[in-house]
C-alpha cells in the first residue's frame, strides 16, 4: 500500500496504485515522453495531422468513459454513443442561443455535460433500481441510443427548432434562420477576456490534449481512490458489496453519471471540433466502436484503452487509404487481437514489458504487490 | 399467511421484560426455488449475546437460511425481526447498517483488489478514512496475516484466504456476525485459533451464529445448537444432547 518515500513519488501517488497498470517511474518517465510529443505535434505534423489528432484524442475521452462504468463497475454499455451525441447536441443548441448574447460558450460546455449526464440519473436510476444488469443493461441502452438516434432523424421538419438552433433531422444540427449564428467552436470567456479556439487549429488539439490529461489523470486518481475500491468490489461481487452496507444501486449510479458526463464532455469537444452534430453518432455502428476500443485495449486498464482507441483510430485511416480490403484488414485485426489477448491486446502488452523489467531488474509492474512480498521474508 | 398467531407469539415472548427477547427472531419462513423448498417452514430465534450453531446434512437449507437472514435472498412467505422490528422486507445493505454481518460459505473475497482494499471497503463504510490503517493492521494482527497488506488476494492461500473473509466480516464491529462454515479447510491449530477468536468476540457482545460440520469445533464452542432438516428446524439444545439425539445421529448417518 505505502511506497516508499521518493522523488515524485509522493506527487505521483495518487495516480498510482492496484487498479492501474503503470506505476514504476520508468513509466511515467515514457508517459511524460509521450505527452511531450504529442504537445509538439502541431510543430512537427501537417495541419490535416493536427486535426486528425484532435479527433483522436476526442475518441480516447469517449473510450475512458466507457473503460469507467465497464472496466471498472463492470456495466456494459452498448449505447455510449448516446450521451456522447446528447453532450454534442446539447453543446451545439446552447451554443447557437447564446453565442451572440454571452460571446463565449461557458454554458454551453457546461451543458455538453450535465445534459448527459442528468439522462444517465434517468435511465440510471430506472434500469438500477430495479435490478437489471448485465447484457439487459447493455441492451437497454442500445435501444435507447437507436430511438434517439430515430427521432433526431425525422426531426428534418422546420418546425424542430430549439430557439436559434434548427435539429435538422438527417442534416444535422443548423441556424434556425439566416439571421441565427453558426455552430461555434469553442470560446472559452474569462470575464471579459476571451479565448477562442478554431476547431481545425492547434490551440484547439491543445486544448483537447490538456482535457485528454486531464480526464485521464481523474480517472487514474478515481480509481485508485476509495471510491475506486469500492466500484471494483462491485464489479468483482455486487451482492457481497451490498453485504457490507454498500447500496450498490448507488455506487452504479453515480458511475453510470461520471461516465455520462465524461463522454457528454468528449461529445461537446467533437461538436466543436468540426462545429457539426449528426443523428448518425446514435446508430449501431458508432456505440459498437467505443466497445471495440475498450475491448481491444483492455477494459480494466484506462491507459491500455487510450493506446487501443489511438492505434485503432490510426489504423482504420491507413488502412482505409487501401480500398475495399481495409474493412476486411480490421476485422482481422480485432477478431487476432481478441483471440490472442481476452482480457485485451494493450493490457497484455503492458503486462509483457512488465515482466520483462522485472526480469531484467528485479522491479515488478505492480511496485507495492511486489513490496508486499518483500515485507513477507525475513 | 397465519399473521394472527405469529402476532400473539411476538407478545408472549415479550412479558414485560421478563426474558430478554431474541434479537434475531425467524418464524414460519419458505424460501422455494423452482420447484426446490430450500427453507419449509423454519422458525427459529437467536437470543442476544449468544453463540448459536446450526447444524444439518446437505441440502437441509442451512446457507438458504443464512442468505435470508442477511437479505441476499428474499423469503417467499414468513418473517424476520431484528431487535423486534420486521426486517423481512429490507435489502442486504440495511441489514449491514443494522449490524448484521455474514461470511459466506464461498469466501468471496475481491480477488482484484489486495488484502488491505480488500478489509478497506468493510471498514469504509463504518469508520472515517483515518483509522482505517490502525484497523487493518489490528484485524490482521488478530487473524496473523500481518504482512500481507499489499498483496492480492488470488495470491494467498485458502486458509489465508479463510482467515481474510473472516476478518472482512468482522470489519463492521457486528451486532451479529453469521459465519458459514468458517473453518472449512483449515488446519487443527487454525481451527482452534477460530474458536478462541469466536469466543473472544461473544466475550465482547457479538452475538455470533455458525454454520459447520467440524464437531469438534462446535464442542469447543460449546453453544446452543439448532439442527436443520429439509429446511426445518429438526432439533435445538446443548451441543452434548444434540450429539446424544438418537434421530439427529440417523439423519447424519452416523457422522457424530
Amino acid at each position: 500500500m505505502r511506497e516508499p518515500a521518493k522523488p515524485f513519488g509522493r506527487l505521483l501517488a495518487p495516480f498510482n496504485g492496484q487498479q492501474t497498470l503503470g506505476n514504476s517511474r520508468f513509466f511515467w518517465a515514457c508517459w511524460l515522453i509521450i505527452v511531450v510529443a504529442l504537445v509538439l505535434l502541431p510543430f512537427i505534423g501537417t495541419r490535416y495531422q493536427v486535426i486528425t489528432a484532435s479527433n483522436f484524442i476526442i475518441s480516447a475521452i469517449l473510450a475512458l468513459s466507457l473503460c469507467l462504468i465497464w472496466g471498472f463497475c463492470g456495466i456494459l454499455s452498448l449505447g455510449q454513443a448516446a450521451f456522447y451525441c446528447i453532450g454534442g447536441y446539447a453543446y451545439g443548441i446552447v451554443a447557437m442561443n447564446l453565442i451572440e448574447r454571452h460571446g463565449n460558450t461557458n454554458v454551453a460546455i457546461l451543458a455538453g455535460i450535465a445534459a448527459p449526464a442528468l439522462f444517465a440519473a434517468v435511465v440510471g436510476a430506472l434500469m438500477f433500481f430495479s435490478r437489471l444488469k448485465g447484457v439487459y443493461v447493455a441492451i437497454l441502452m442500445l435501444v435507447t441510443s437507436l430511438l434517439l438516434g430515430l427521432f433526431m432523424r425525422q426531426t428534418a421538419d422546420p418546425s424542430y427548432t430549439m430557439g436559434a438552433a434548427y435539429l435538422g433531422g438527417m442534416n444535422g444540427l443548423s441556424p434556425a434562420t439566416a439571421n441565427d449564428p453558426q455552430l461555434p467552436s469553442i470560446i472559452l470567456g474569462f470575464g471579459e477576456a476571451v479565448a477562442e479556439f478554431d476547431g481545425r487549429g492547434a490551440s484547439f488539439y491543445w486544448l483537447v490534449l490538456g482535457i485528454g490529461i486531464a480526464v485521464y489523470l481523474a480517472l487514474r486518481w478515481v480509481v485508485n481512490s476509495s471510491f475506486g475500491y469500492v466500484l471494483v468490489a462491485v464489479r468483482e461481487d455486487p451482492e457481497r458489496a451490498e453485504t457490507f452496507g454498500y447500496d450498490v444501486r448507488l455506487v452504479q449510479l453515480g458511475a453510470f453519471c461520471l461516465s455520462a458526463a465524461i463522454a457528454g464532455l468528449a461529445g461537446t469537444l467533437y461538436t466543436a471540433w468540426g462545429t457539426y452534430i449528426h443523428p448518425d453518432g446514435f446508430s449501431v455502428g458508432a456505440n459498437i466502436l467505443v466497445v471495440i476500443w475498450v475491448a481491444v485495449g483492455g477494459r480494466k486498464d484506462l491507459t491500455a484503452v487510450i493506446v487501443a482507441t489511438m492505434v485503432l483510430s490510426w489504423l482504420s485511416i491507413e488502412l482505409a487509404t487501401w480500398g475495399e480490403i481495409s474493412l476486411l484488414m480490421l476485422g482481422f485485426i480485432l477478431v487476432g487481437a481478441m483471440l490472442a489477448a481476452p482480457e485485451g491486446a494493450f493490457i497484455a502488452l503492458g503486462t509483457g514489458i512488465g515482466r520483462l523489467r522485472a526480469r531484467l531488474r528485479g522491479v515488478g509492474r505492480k511496485a507495492p504487490a511486489v513490496y508486499g512480498v518483500q515485507e513477507l521474508k525475513p | 399467511m397465519n399473521a394472527v398467531p405469529r402476532a400473539q407469539g411476538l407478545a408472549a415472548a415479550q412479558p414485560a421484560g421478563t426474558a430478554a427477547p431474541p434479537i434475531l427472531d425467524v418464524r414460519d419462513v419458505h424460501k422455494v426455488f423452482g420447484g426446490i423448498r430450500a427453507l419449509n417452514g423454519l422458525s427459529i430465534a437467536i437470543a442476544d449475546g449468544e453463540i448459536h450453531c446450526v447444524l444439518g446434512p446437505n441440502g437441509a437449507g442451512k446457507s438458504t437460511f443464512f442468505k435470508t437472514l442477511m437479505g441476499t435472498d428474499r423469503p417467499t412467505s414468513g418473517t424476520i425481526h431484528y431487535r423486534g422490528s420486521d426486517i423481512t422486507r429490507l435489502p442486504a445493505f440495511r441489514r449491514a447498517r443494522l449490524g448484521l454481518s455474514v461470511k459466506f460459505q464461498n469466501i468471496r473475497a475481491f480477488s482484484d483488489l489486495t488484502v488491505y482494499q480488500n478489509l478497506f471497503v468493510p471498514l469504509r463504510r463504518h469508520h472515517g478514512v483515518g483509522e482505517i490503517p490502525g484497523r487493518v493492521a489490528a484485524l490482521l494482527a488478530r487473524i496473523g496475516l500481518s504482512g500481507t497488506e499489499t498483496r492480492l488476494v488470488k495470491e494467498l492461500s485458502h486458509g489465508q484466504q479463510q482467515w481474510l473473509a473472516i476478518a472482512m466480516a468482522m470489519a463492521s464491529d457486528p451486532t451479529v456476525l453469521l459465519l458459514d462454515e468458517p473453518t472449512a479447510g483449515m488446519s487443527v491449530e487454525e481451527t482452534d485459533k477460530s474458536a478462541a477468536i469466536i469466543r473472544d468476540l461473544n466475550a465482547h457482545g457479538v452475538t455470533i451464529v455458525v454454520i459447520e460440520h467440524d464437531m469438534t469445533f462446535i464442542r469447543a464452542l460449546a453453544a446452543r445448537t439448532s439442527v436443520l432438516h429439509y429446511g426445518k428446524l429438526f432439533a435445538q439444545g446443548s451441543f452434548d444432547e444434540i450429539a446424544a439425539d438418537a434421530d439427529v445421529r440417523r439423519i447424519y448417518l452416523g457422522s457424530l
